[in-house]
């Protein structure tokens, strides 16, 4: 069986607001687990209990009711923590240190040292493309390279568990893009990711298995094929089809009782698609 | 791909981490160094350094002996003052801001504890004041030696034109403003108001834990600290004045939470040339741990649980 990278068992949240203490119930009996190598995603709408199922595993905070585990150890101890790389929604970084230095602040959080420090330090830089930016403070830092200098800080001491809240939340098209490419990366080179998003879109492009929460309840979970696949549909693309062709199959699909076309037509990129590719082909201009 | 190839490709588990670690304490010290001084939060020995130069141009109608005696009774209760207003501003901008910015989340998401983060801040802000302290004692004792010297220059040269007194008659004058000059027991007072700034640090750490602001932090630290020093005139007050049972044992309660700033308030008998015993002044550097110990306890116990 594989290893459980996260392991969360009946968890409830409540929070008492208020003088007159009234109690929200934020995350309501709520059972998954991640395992260890897989990307999963855990998504719902605002509100819906995502982030404060990620403080509980975090250990920023406990649970009311029920468990959360990583590697098998509680979310409030600190080996789990160290077991974890996390990057925040909105990156909350010290804005008087530069990229070099946050990542060598949290580094040494993290037990890190020397040379093996350093060495770290000048990799993830150059994974995140921010070398030539590595002393400048972050006071001077865009969305996208806050964003990607929070990436770097996830990974500095090297954890088997990536948590990422909305990674390309604020993020333009082509940042959102390095992001996932990244995820996936992470994926290959066999890091757990568990990953909090309301943009389902980019949750489908680099997920395994996938976890809808509302209302601070599981409503669906599986694997994000099983999930997703319209068991009696079929999709075709034809290339280079002639009209007589289309006509063809139109007629066909009359002739077979019971069946019954959806939608024909040309297919459509998606807006962000073409944005990359304008962005992209400006961008190459641009350089010759 | 097969489960077994997928298993030898993923991540070995992470090195043992120690439960307290003193580099993580190190860490987040020297992190508050840097953030205070990138704050800017030294200019204000700028203006310390006008309000000595100020202090030093007083001309107050008395002895030179008496005139450097009250100057150096001056500063070195502005130095007190800078002190701890100093720490308890440096402290406020700290934790509270750290909520606010949630800079927190990303720091207690490493394998950070609570107290180390605590210990950290503290250890920073106290290496931020010493240092403060430190430049405003070079600034001080510029001043007083100038002025020291200026004062025997003039008297010798006064005597002198005079020519009624014996060497031993200006020595014993001369002797007399060097020992309201700049003494070597100068830093002693110096040692005071550190003792003084460090327990003022530790209450502030400990209200910012439950503080929704650094306005409000300061506040409150302020108010504690003028209670604190109003500490045995108002409990004398108040149990004189009152038979009332609950009032004499809230006063009680002030009394051991609120620490007597009075006691610390040696560096004033030091700065005029009484005597300096060492004993009390172990006395008082043990109470100062003793006290930094409780209130960073106090912090714990508000902030161990507290969720972000």
């Amino acid at each position: 069986m594989s290893e459980l990278a996260v392991e969360v068992k009946n968890l409830t949240k409540v929070f008492a607001t208020g003088l007159l203490k009234q109690y929200v119930v934020a995350v309501d009996n709520l059972s998954f687990d991640v395992k260890a190598g897989e990307v999963y995603g855990l998504i719902g709408p605002n509100g819906s209990g995502k982030s404060t199922t990620m403080k509980v595993v975090l250990g920023l905070m406990a649970p009311s009711k029920g468990s959360a585990k990583v590697f098998g150890l509680d979310s409030g101890d600190i080996r789990a923590r160290n077991e974890i790389g996390f990057l925040p929604e909105n990156p909350y970084f010290y804005k008087h240190l530069s990229g070099a230095e946050t990542l060598k602040f949290y580094g040494k959080l993290c037990g890190l040292k020397g040379s093996e420090l350093k060495d770290r330090i000048g990799y993830l830089l150059d994974l995140v493309g921010l070398e030539e930016a590595a002393d400048r403070r972050l006071g001077g830092y865009s969305k996208g390279m806050l964003q990607r200098i929070g990436l770097a800080q996830t990974l500095i001491q090297n954890p088997r568990l990536v948590i990422l809240d909305e990674p390309t939340a604020g993020v333009d098209p082509v940042g959102s893009r390095q992001i996932r490419d990244l995820i996936l990366r992470l994926r290959e080179d066999g890091f757990t990711v568990f990953l909090c998003s309301h943009l389902l879109e980019q949750v489908q492009e680099v997920c395994d298995r996938v976890g809808i929460i509302f209302k601070g309840r599981m409503r669906r979970e599986g694997q994000l094929d099983e999930l997703i696949s319209v068991e009696d549909q079929h999709a075709m693309t034809l290339e280079g089809a002639s009209p007589e062709l289309i006509e063809k199959i139109h007629a066909l699909v009359e002739e077979e009782k019971g069946a019954k076309l959806i939608e024909s037509g040309h297919p459509r990129t998606t807006l962000e698609r073409l944005f990359i590719s304008i962005a992209g082909d400006k961008e190459k201009g641009e350089k010759s | 791909m097969s489960e077994e190839s997928s298993e030898k490709s993923l991540r070995a588990p992470a090195k043992a981490v120690p439960l307290f670690s003193f580099a993580r304490v190190w860490t987040i010290a020297s992190s508050t160094v840097t953030q205070l001084v990138r704050m800017k939060t030294f200019y204000f020995l700028l203006a310390f350094a006008l309000i000595i130069v100020g202090i030093g141009n007083f001309n107050i109608p008395a002895t030179p002996a008496k005139e450097l005696s009250m100057i150096k009774k001056v500063a070195f209760g502005t130095m007190d003052l800078f002190a701890w207003l100093f720490a308890i501003i440096s402290t406020a901008l700290l934790i509270p801001r750290d909520q606010e910015d949630r800079t927190l989340y990303t720091i207690l998401s490493k394998p950070v504890r609570r107290i180390e983060y605590l210990f950290g801040k503290l250890f920073g802000v106290l290496a931020v004041v010493a240092t403060s302290l430190v430049a405003m004692f070079v600034i001080c004792a510029i001043m007083i030696y100038s002025r020291e010297t200026l004062y025997v220059s003039a008297e010798i040269q006064a005597m002198e034109a005079n020519a009624q007194y014996t060497p031993e008659e200006m020595q014993a004058q001369v002797e007399l403003i060097r020992q309201q000059g700049l003494r070597p027991e100068l830093t002693v007072a110096v040692l005071a108001s550190f003792l003084k700034a460090s327990v003022v640090a530790a209450v502030t750490i400990f209200i910012s834990t439950f503080a929704s602001s650094s306005l409000f932090t300061i506040i409150i630290s302020i108010l504690v600290f003028l209670i604190g020093h109003a500490h045995s005139l108002l409990s004398n007050y108040w149990t004189t004045q009152t038979d009332n049972i609950f009032v004499i044992q809230a006063v009680k309660v002030i009394k051991v939470i609120i620490p007597n700033f009075q006691l610390f308030s040696f560096s004033e008998g030091i700065v005029q040339g009484a005597p300096i015993i060492a004993a009390v002044l172990w006395q008082m550097v043990g109470l100062t741990g003793g006290y930094l110990i409780v209130y960073v306890l106090l912090s714990l116990l508000v902030f161990v649980d507290k969720e972000f």
